[in-house]
């Protein structure tokens, strides 16, 4: 089966599951709801598409709606997010256009100076649309100023779509990567290693999700960069974890500032399990898929990429990847610890979870537990 | 056959989950109960076969894609298995009275104990050195969240942050390892020789810094005093069964794998000796029952992991018997402590004593316990101690049997500390108006039955030795020469000399013993309560107190406690983590304000320049 339709259905997945957890703690008006049938709509087609410039511009498009979404808070903040990520969103887009119509699908690279100046264009318009670092600059205050299932949206569907297209890109024009592999590898590494160190500077946990988003597409990249069987269906099988970790991340930051009103912090909450349970269990659980812990999802396709690195760069690279995840370890404990385990604090009120908001985040750890303990026939199709 | 053990554990965690709101607290602790002692009975009838055939092999289902869960099932597997689920299955007896009066969280409680034994099982089985790491980390998040059980607790959650923190992290040696073997050899397989030919220096030194923190070895042994806040079963299962032995599993395994260079086992002893030194200081100075039980925790798996290390049959011998007593010892220990706890709701020893007069069974088996952590002849511990001498002998390591007795010498010390400090003396007065009860009898069942087997295998320890400790070092490549008959007497010529040493310390003890009777008959009555050599007693009373002892080891050696606390360093890489990180935070932060899309096509520009020098 082709990987473009288990994405297709997975995204399809996140929305209807997106959209139950919205009606119970509510993301936006009636406009918010209006984009997102629009960009389920968009990505669905564009997915089902599979491959060519339809596709691309279909998942575009739905990248603008997301922007849009981003707008629907309607705050200073929330304004200025969208106009930082719609400018940026056009730069990639252009360039990822320009790229792809000079010749970038091609098998073999085009003439002249041309094979350098369209893998530059796509090597900075895949930077910036997946938020890959040093041109991350979009993320964080779409992060900390959008509903958090917009944010998570942004993170699982749109983000993972346009990677699947980078993976499509890996396979008919496999020069791009293997002619500037030294550049994609340190844009990798830099995303790995720059992504978890800006989490590890974080307050905001929506802000450090966000940066955690840049570390994982470090890890990603490194998969397609290498471009071996192993190393695809790691990124791959990582991209389809990472989306439905990132929902269940949010959701359970997005739970809690739902009902008490203000953002989740290192320094205003303590003991949040205590008064939120569930948003608690599935935050842990969705920090140690990240991590890429055993027998969650997210192991799947991390030991497949650490394969990669050891096949690629021998034992250098490949512990320079466990040090990168030691760092998204610390920083995912001290969330944990900090927020929301250990003697309730700074929260006097009894608060109830959303029956149908916990019911979703439940599933989807459940289907994330599952996929790791029996990933077989997951792996059997995406490896 | 081999997937008996695992199926009924799967069955059982199952069951717990889908029956957890119909059952009773008690009912749930049965089920676990009844789950561990099948499994125990299935991991036993593979014993005939396994002392038959070797080992057993067997492909249970295919995992991920080119990855299946194939079990080899030889005699260290069983080693392990056994403790896993005998030792196991006592604590969830122990559970059943134990757990009764927690309110909350009982059904996750059982289901992570019997996913927690499942998963030690697993990893001894697995023959895909994969499917072995999936196992390790299983293990690793059931500990995380036992130890963490009472999660509104800071102190307990913070134990169980250290945890996760230094056992996961130090855990991706091992997957390095098992991945650069992987790429060198083409396969998981631990039992294929292509395997143990790519098997390196470099990956025995990941392998055992994976290994070192799950047994917690110096300097990786610091997140287990900190784990003591979890239910006292969960300590027993961590320290006495599952976790600690997962990597002496571990070192064991690698004889299996490839043959060793010299200097490994120089290694080996070294981190062996120096654990046993360091664990059995700090224990000196505790006056938290349970911290101090961990800090010799830590000392005992100095004395396992020297016994592999030596690297001949007489010392695996030595380290695996060793493994077997602690998991019964040390398991008793635990459950005794919380029994204590349980009966007086506080392990601190200074506000402790007297116990023995109301807790009279729970003295009798702490009793046994202590003699036999001690070494004292009877106990299994006398047995597994003095196999230990004897191989340390055996292979010329004179240093080896000088560090182990001094650190005997020290175990006797702070267990009879604790011993006197808990159950002796006067009971003090708030413990007088409590009503301080015995441990109901599913508690005193669950200790009794490992009490009771410190003893069966000190008396008689060939019982283990033949059908479960011979296979297992023949399964990894040695020849079997060891002869032991009843109380740990060696029969073959080797250890002749040592034997005879033994009887002369037995002969000794029992003319001191008589000369102190006789001694009692011509004065007719004690002239003092406490042997002090002459001191003054230290306070006014019966004895010397929890706090004076500790008092006395922390001036007698408080360099080590600053030089061997390798706690500060940990600190100042977490600290200087945390400021590399706020440093990149500023650095970058000042682009993103205003500025992003210029930064932006300035750094796109810097691609362009880049893609063309590159």
């Amino acid at each position: 089966m082709d990987y473009n339709i288990i994405f297709d259905i997975t995204f399809l997945l996140l929305f209807a599951w997106v959209a139950l957890y919205a009606t119970a703690v509510p993301q936006g008006d009636k406009r918010w709801w209006g984009l997102l049938a629009a960009m389920a709509a968009l990505v669905g087609v564009g997915m089902a598409l599979g491959r060519g410039l339809w596709r691309t511009w279909f998942i575009d498009a739905a990248a603008f709606v997301a922007a849009a979404m981003v707008a629907t808070r309607g705050t200073p903040k929330a304004l200025d997010a969208m106009r930082h990520y719609l400018a940026l969103l056009v730069l990639s887009v252009v360039c990822i256009g320009a790229g792809l119509l000079l010749g970038g699908e091609g098998a073999t690279p085009p003439g002249g100076a041309l094979p350098n100046v369209v893998a530059a264009l796509l090597l900075v318009g895949f930077a910036i649309k997946l938020a890959l670092l040093p041109f991350y600059f979009w993320l964080p205050g779409v992060a900390e100023s959008a509903a958090p299932m917009t944010t998570a949206l942004i993170v699982s569907v749109v983000d993972v779509a346009a990677f699947t297209e980078l993976v499509h890109l890996r396979q008919v024009a496999p020069w791009v990567f293997a002619d500037h592999a030294a550049l994609w590898l340190v844009l990798a590494l830099l995303s790995m290693f720059g992504g978890a160190l800006l989490a590890l500077a974080q307050r905001d946990l929506k802000r450090m999700l966000a940066f955690s988003t840049v570390d994982d597409m470090g890890y990603l990249l490194l998969g397609v960069t290498v471009g071996s069987d192993v190393g695809l269906a790691g990124a791959l099988l990582g991209a389809l974890s990472h989306a439905l970790l990132k929902v269940l991340l949010f959701g359970a930051v997005g739970l809690v500032e739902g009902t008490i009103g203000e953002p989740v912090t290192l320094d205003n909450s303590r003991g949040l399990a205590a008064r939120f349970p569930v948003s608690g269990a599935v935050f842990i659980v969705g920090s140690l898929g990240m991590i890429g812990v055993p027998p969650l999802f997210g192991f799947v396709g991390r030991w497949r990429l650490y394969l990669t690195g050891a096949e690629y760069g021998g034992p250098a690279l490949v512990l320079a990847m466990a040090v990168a995840t030691g760092l998204a370890l610390l920083y995912y404990a001290r969330a944990i610890h900090r927020v929301w385990l250990g003697r309730p604090e700074g929260i006097t009120v009894s608060y109830s979870e959303p029956r149908t908001a916990k019911g979703v985040l439940v599933a989807l750890a459940v289907v994330v537990l599952l996929l790791g303990v029996f990933p077989g026939w997951m792996t059997g199709v995406l490896g | 056959m081999t997937a008996i053990p695992l199926f009924v554990l799967t069955s059982g965690i199952v069951l717990e989950l889908a029956l957890g709101r119909v059952l009773s607290r008690k009912d749930k602790g049965r089920l676990a109960f009844a789950t561990g002692l099948i499994a125990l009975v299935a991991v036993a009838l593979l014993i005939p076969t396994v002392a038959r055939q070797g080992a057993v092999d067997q492909t249970l289902f295919s995992w991920d894609q080119g990855v299946s869960f194939q079990v080899h099932v030889d005699g260290l597997s069983l080693v392990f298995a056994l403790m896993a689920t005998g030792i196991g299955s006592a604590i969830l007896l122990y559970c059943v009275g134990y757990m009764t009066h927690e309110s909350n969280g009982i059904t996750r409680f059982y289901t992570l104990m019997l996913t927690f034994i499942g998963g030690l099982v697993s990893l001894v089985f697995s023959e895909n050195l994969l499917m072995a790491y999936v196992s390790w980390e299983t293990i690793g998040l059931c500990s995380y969240f036992l130890v963490g059980f009472w999660y509104k607790e800071t102190v307990a959650v913070n134990g169980a942050r250290k945890v996760l923190v230094m056992t996961h992290l130090a855990g991706y040696g091992l997957l390095v390892a098992i991945l650069l073997l992987h790429v060198r050899s083409g396969t998981f397989l631990w039992t294929d020789p292509a395997l143990g030919a790519a098997f390196s220096s470099g990956i025995f030194l990941l392998m055992l810094v994976a290994a070192m923190a799950k047994s917690v070895l110096f300097p990786l042994h610091t997140w287990i005093p900190e784990a003591m806040n979890a239910p006292t079963p969960v300590s027993a299962l961590l320290h006495s069964a599952c976790y600690v032995k997962a990597g002496v599993y571990l070192i064991a395994r690698f004889y299996a794998i490839a043959p060793w260079q010299p200097e490994w086992h120089t290694v080996v002893l070294a981190v062996g000796c120096v654990t046993m030194v360091i664990g059995a200081v700090f224990a000196l100075v505790q006056t938290d029952l349970k911290r101090l039980l961990a800090f010799s925790t830590i000392s005992q798996l100095g004395y396992i992991v020297t016994g592999l290390g030596l690297g001949t049959d007489l010392g695996l011998a030595a380290g695996l018997f060793y493994a077997m007593s602690h998991g019964l010892f040390k398991g008793t220990l635990f459950l005794g402590a919380g029994a204590v706890q349980h009966a007086t709701g506080s392990r601190d020893m200074r506000k402790l004593g007297g116990l023995a007069a109301v807790m009279p069974r729970t003295v009798r088996v702490w009793l046994i316990a202590a003699a036999s952590i001690i070494g004292v002849p009877l106990g299994n511990g006398f047995v597994a101690k003095w196999l230990l001498y004897d191989a340390a002998l055996d292979a010329g390591q004179g240093v080896v049997v000088v560090v182990a007795w001094l650190v005997s010498v020290f175990t006797a010390f702070y267990v009879l500390k604790a011993t006197v400090g808990v159950f002796y003396g006067d009971m003090p007065e708030w413990l007088c108006r409590r009503r301080v009860h015995e441990a109901p009898l599913a508690m005193q069942a669950g200790m009794g039955i490992l009490a009771a087997l410190c003893l069966l295998f000190g008396v008689a320890p060939q019982l283990l030795m033949r059908p479960v400790i011979e296979p297992a070092v023949r399964g990894l490549g040695f020849d079997w020469a060891v002869g032991l008959s009843w109380l740990g007497v060696r029969t073959s010529s080797a250890g002749a000399q040592v034997t005879a040493g033994a009887v002369l310390v037995l002969v000794s003890l029992f003319a001191g013993w008589a000369v102190y009777r006789l001694g009692r008959v011509a004065t007719g009555k004690d002239q003092v309560r406490v042997f002090t050599g002459g001191e003054p007693l230290p306070e006014a009373g019966d004895r010397v107190s929890v706090t004076d002892f500790a008092d006395m080891a922390e001036g007698a050696f408080e360099p080590v406690y600053h030089v061997a606390d390798p706690d500060p360093i940990y600190v100042v890489l977490w600290r200087g983590t945390e400021c590399l990180a706020r440093w990149v935070d500023d650095a970058l932060t000042p682009l993103n304000e205003g500025h992003s899309l210029a930064v932006t096509a300035a750094l796109a520009a810097l691609v362009f320049v880049a893609v063309w020098l590159w």
